[in-house]
């Protein structure tokens, strides 16, 4: 029952939003904070292994359904805590950018919607709350009604309906595969037919693919997530993308987790490994070389999916011994969703304050924005992965992973445990940059508003102080959430392999430490080069190539009109012809002289005669000769 | 039995009275027509209802032989209570928009006689009495047709009336044929032709889908239903896009389910030209809405698109593919209507007929332009809107059959839906427009009534898909 409700709080909440007179009240941070309660409460018994479900009580074939396990609440509760977070930053943002109530009722849908996809227990609940998610988040793609907008607000709901279609797709797919559609939490789907369940999840995964952002999924991301207002890319990055990720997880299940995969799923592992790697190499080198601070931070959201889709492909591939793979993404996602929701937030208040997010034009502005400043460079540590702060834990156990698989794996897997290095350096490379030119630096000859950050500050505080407390205290997030929640999934000795494990390990330490050190050097000699000015030939770009396929396409469907209409043209003037000339053949019937047999008079009606005639002799050859 | 006979003549007998009733008295003539629409619906309800569970409801006639007979299954209880139901919305809708237009009493004395010739297509028990009231709907429609007497209504009412004579021609012949080869005309007693299998089926089956694929707007046989689009609003709305083209669309189901049954089909040539017939429409049919400037004719050819999605349920021939068929002619239907009368509020509020000036519409119009929007997702195939059921259920009927470029199909017009109308509302709702127009006054409420009702029906069924399932089940097993 608490499982139906979840959704429901904020749609009560949409309706005191509708109706509120005081300004003062925040609603939304009153509703998430709700949501966050009672997921507490409620979830209390899943936390304890026990899965909750319900089915809403509906006639006919399909039914909403409702399930969570751990991993479903430890998305929930992320949720409610960023949502929390998020709305306390609002009010005071949302004044310079305006139209505050349409943000936050548009956000109180998405959390409703957001909620209801972590919580569904069956394919098609989520696909509903999926698709609403996508309508109700587009509005903050749009929110500033610009050009640049509405072209990035098309990106993404054209990305995402063909997203939402994929899935309703692949889960066409699933169900021929089965008798029984397979429900949310029940582990591996015993396929009766094994080519339409491969279909099945490659659909699937293009469907959450999209959503996450994954190469060469992403193109709309950063559009998307640099155009929406702040406390929108917070959430976009920060929880919304998460969403595919829950989705890849969840596809992880259906083909099995802890087990080797067989039969039409066995490369999923490798597969899912290798898409992982690609992006989060192409989302590091693009950010290298933006000098947009929200873009940059867009395109990391992209390189982060990639360590956890890595993460993800990892934990399928080495079977039962993959528990890390899947413990670390988990916790990655987890991490990214606090430090990447802080980078916004943070960038946000500096767009506030100076109405600027172009990093060659800010400079300096430490003075002027101590907390900020303070908050931000835990938030570019902890995605760094300093020691210390959340992402070195995440990382920590992803790098693992990913070196037991290479130790004795095949080549491919080699590379990825070396290009994980290099996007470690190129991460720490470009937050070095970030954050050397807005805060440290020659100050900039941006003019500085005045006004109060109380709020916006405090939200920024609280996601500092939770990563700090991960950083120092690793292994409790670990072991009390993430592990449960791979044991649910499916890996029985997840546990175990988490305990043999310690954090604090010198050589993970170290090498931390040196390529935090590395990406130091990197991004001095990248000053000194002046290599981030650099821009990217359009024919490299995925979007340059797209853009070359579709005029090419253009030209030739061009091409093809003109064909057509000069054919139809044609043919209608044959038609024509064909048309009058046998109009004056009938009328020569019609004017016929001599129709006189012996005393009947036949002018007039031979027409018609000969109408009849053509008809039966039509039916006489058919009789005759046809039918048999 | 009595229920199936004033369900059925409601609308003629009406039709006669309006017809009596004076020019001016718009106020008298708008009760009686509710009036007998209402009686229609709750009949066709009573009637529908009986069928479902199990009764055989029959009226007139002897089984087997040429005589006329009366004898609904649930197919067309399904199609009946389509028609009815969304006839009693449109009703509503068009006292709105007809208020102060010329007249009247010649548009709502067609308007209700319709009515009956279209249940008499849903109701027939064979083809003798599916001919005839195909051939009748034909002429009751003209008028309305050609209401505003233009050059160009007077023009489609010419192309209209030549098509479809031209089809219902071709349809003649088969049934004569059909007649010739097996003796049996009657709906009831499973598929006329099982037992024969011949050289000329492919061709009599051909004849069929020729002649019911004019009303069913099959390229390329759909030029007249563009044209037709001179008609005022509410007749585009419900006969141009739900009753006349579902009697050519329901015509083609009972050719491939009563007179030739699935499996014969299924061992005929020609079941593997007719899927990708449907699916050629299915797609022509949407690109070339995303080039009309004119809303309506956008909408028209959208509509052209979305028929075949019906077709294509019965031509995978399985029973996922049937149910997928009948989901989505009771969801498009819901849709479809909304979607005209948006259109139609549009250009009576503001003038606007084109997609091209609609920027700024959603802002003076914002409830219609929502239901615009909410109808435009159905469209596309999104979850909470009735229609995703219908798709998905067409889908699970290609990829069973072993047709899954099928299922891709339906997804690329999908995204064709999305590219057709999308932009369209972003600018709707973005731009800022130079007219001013209100929702206010009775007219306006009389025509936004109907089509806010109409989206809340369509969510509602979208939500609760089960709500409607008895309905799709009984076909389904009617058949299977």
């Amino acid at each position: 029952m608490i499982l139906a409700i979840l959704p429901v709080i904020p749609l009560i909440g949409v309706l005191f939003l509708l109706f509120k007179r005081g300004r003062f009240i925040n609603i939304p941070l009153i509703t998430s904070a709700v949501v966050l309660v009672f997921g507490v409460c409620g979830l209390q018994s899943v936390f304890e292994g026990i899965p909750l479900n319900y089915t809403v009580p509906l006639p006919g074939p399909v039914a909403p359904n409702f399930h969570a396990d751990s991993l479903s609440a430890i998305f929930v509760l992320a949720a409610g805590f960023i949502w929390s977070v998020v709305s306390i930053y609002v009010p005071e943002y949302m004044e310079q950018e305006g139209r505050t109530k349409v943000f936050e009722l548009c956000s109180l849908l998405t959390l409703s919607a957001v909620l209801g996809v972590f919580l569904a227990g069956d394919l098609f609940t989520l696909l509903l709350f999926f698709e609403l998610m996508t309508v109700s988040s587009f509005f903050w793609v749009i929110h500033r009604g610009n050009k640049e907008a509405i072209r990035a607000g098309y990106f993404y709901l054209f990305y995402s309906i063909v997203g939402g279609l994929f899935l309703a797709l692949g889960i066409v797919f699933m169900g021929t595969a089965t008798d029984i559609m397979p429900i949310i939490g029940s582990g591996p789907v015993n396929p009766l037919n094994s080519k339409a369940f491969t279909w099945s999840i490659v659909l699937l995964i293009i469907g959450f693919g999209i959503k996450a952002g994954m190469v060469p999924l992403h193109l709309w991301l950063p559009h998307a997530h640099s155009v929406a207002p702040a406390p929108g890319s917070a959430l976009l990055s920060g929880l919304l993308i998460k969403v595919g990720a829950y989705g890849l997880i969840r596809v992880g299940e259906f083909a099995g987790w802890g087990t080797y995969l067989q039969g039409g799923v066995s490369w999923l592992g490798s597969g899912l490994a290798v898409l992982g790697t690609c992006t989060m190499l192409v989302g590091v080198l693009a950010a290298l070389v933006q000098s947009d601070a929200k873009r940059l931070l867009a395109y990391h959201s992209i390189s982060q999916i990639g360590y956890i889709i890595l993460g993800l492909g990892i934990g399928l591939y080495l079977g039962p011994d993959g528990g890390l793979g899947l413990i670390g993404s988990i916790y990655h996602i987890v991490n990214h969703t606090l430090f990447k929701a802080a980078l916004f937030l943070g960038v946000g208040i500096i767009y506030i304050g100076t109405n600027e997010t172009n990093l060659y034009k800010l400079g300096g502005l430490w003075r002027r924005f101590p907390l900020t400043a303070l908050f931000m460079l835990i938030a570019v540590l902890g995605i760094t992965g300093a020691p210390g702060l959340n992402g070195y834990a995440s990382k920590t156990l992803l790098h693992h992973a990913v070196s037991h698989a290479a130790e004795n794996g095949p080549q491919w897997i080699i590379w990825s445990e070396r290009l994980f290095l290099l996007v470690g350096v190129g991460t720490a490379t470009s937050f070095i940059k970030l954050y050397y030119l807005i805060f440290l630096g020659k100050p900039a000859k941006v003019k500085v508003n005045e006004n109060k950050s109380f709020g916006m500050n405090l939200a920024m505080g609280l996601l500092a102080a939770v990563m700090i407390v991960i950083g120092f205290k690793p292994e409790i997030f670990a072991s009390i959430a993430a592990a449960p929640a791979a044991q649910v999934l499916g890996m029985k000795n997840a546990a175990a392999t988490l305990e043999s494990l310690s954090f604090w390990n010198p050589s993970d330490v170290l090498s931390m430490i040196i390529t935090l050190a590395i990406g130091g050097l990197t991004c001095w000699l990248g000053f000194r080069s002046g290599a981030f000015h650099w821009h990217i030939p359009a024919w490299l770009t995925l979007e340059g190539i797209g853009k070359l396929t579709g005029m090419s396409i253009l030209f030739i469907w061009r091409r093809g009109a003109e064909w057509y209409g000069s054919i139809v043209a044609t043919a209608g003037r044959a038609s024509g012809n064909l048309r009058a000339r046998l109009f004056k053949y009938f009328r020569r019937f019609d004017k016929s002289r001599s129709g006189n047999i012996g005393k009947i008079n036949l002018t007039g009606i031979s027409a018609d005669a000969a109408l009849l005639i053509t008809v039966l002799m039509f039916l006489i050859v058919w009789y005759a000769f046809i039918v048999k | 039995m009595l229920s199936l006979v004033i369900a059925l003549f409601s609308g003629a007998v009406g039709g006669l009275v309006v017809a009596m009733i004076p020019e001016t008295k718009n106020r008298l003539r708008n009760y009686i027509v509710l009036l007998f629409a209402a009686s229609s619906a709750f009949f066709t309800w009573h009637t529908a209802l009986k069928v479902f569970a199990g009764e055989r409801v029959r009226v007139a006639g002897e089984l087997g032989g040429l005589a006329f007979s009366i004898d609904p299954d649930p197919l067309g209880a399904v199609f009946g209570l389509i028609a009815s139901t969304l006839w009693l919305f449109t009703a509503v809708y068009s006292f709105g928009y007809m208020a102060g237009k010329h007249k009247q009493r010649t548009f709502f004395t067609f308007f209700l006689m319709s009515l009956t010739m279209t249940l008499g297509v849903a109701f027939s028990g064979n083809l003798v009495a599916l001919y005839l009231f195909y051939e009748l709907l034909t002429f009751a429609t003209y008028p309305l047709v050609i209401h505003e007497r233009s050059a160009e209504a007077m023009k489609a009412g010419t192309k209209y009336i030549l098509y479809s004579l031209s089809g219902a021609g071709a349809i003649l012949i088969a049934i004569i044929f059909t007649y010739a080869w097996s003796g049996k005309l009657d709906f009831s007693s499973g598929p006329m032709l099982a037992n024969s299998l011949g050289p000329g089926l492919n061709w009599l089956l051909m004849l069929f889908i020729g002649g019911f694929g004019v009303k069913a707007a099959i390229m390329p046989l759909h030029r007249w239903l563009p044209a037709a689009m001179a008609a005022p609003t509410p007749v585009s709305a419900l006969l141009h896009a739900v009753a006349v083209v579902y009697s050519g669309v329901y015509g083609i189901l009972r050719t491939v389910y009563s007179v030739f049954g699935h499996e014969l089909i299924g061992q005929l040539e020609i079941r593997y030209i007719l899927p990708w017939t449907a699916a050629i429409t299915i797609v022509a049919g949407i690109v070339i809405a995303a080039r009309q400037d004119v809303l309506k004719r956008r909408l028209a050819y959208q509509t052209v698109s979305h028929l075949s999605y019906i077709l294509l349920g019965a031509f995978t021939l399985n029973a996922w593919g049937l149910a997928g068929a009948i989901f989505h002619m009771i969801s498009y239907s819901t849709l479809k209507i909304t979607l005209f009368f948006c259109a139609g509020i549009i250009s009576e509020q503001t003038g606007v007929i084109k997609v091209s000036k609609i920027g700024g519409i959603g802002r003076l119009l914002p409830k219609t332009m929502a239901a615009f929007s909410i109808a435009t997702m159905g469209m596309i195939g999104m979850l909470p809107l009735n229609t995703f059921w219908g798709k998905y259920y067409l889908m699970k009927g290609s990829v069973e059959a072993g047709k899954w470029p099928l299922a891709v199909v339906l997804i690329i017009s999908g995204i064709l839906n999305a590219i057709c109308f999308v932009p369209a509302i972003v600018n709707a709702f973005n731009r800022v427009s130079t007219k001013t127009c209100e929702e206010k006054g009775s007219r306006v409420s009389l025509m936004l009534a109907p089509t806010l009702a109409l989206v809340m029906i369509a969510l509602f069924i979208g939500l609760m898909p089960g709500i409607i399932w008895p309905g799709v089940e009984a076909v389904v097993n009617w058949f299977y």
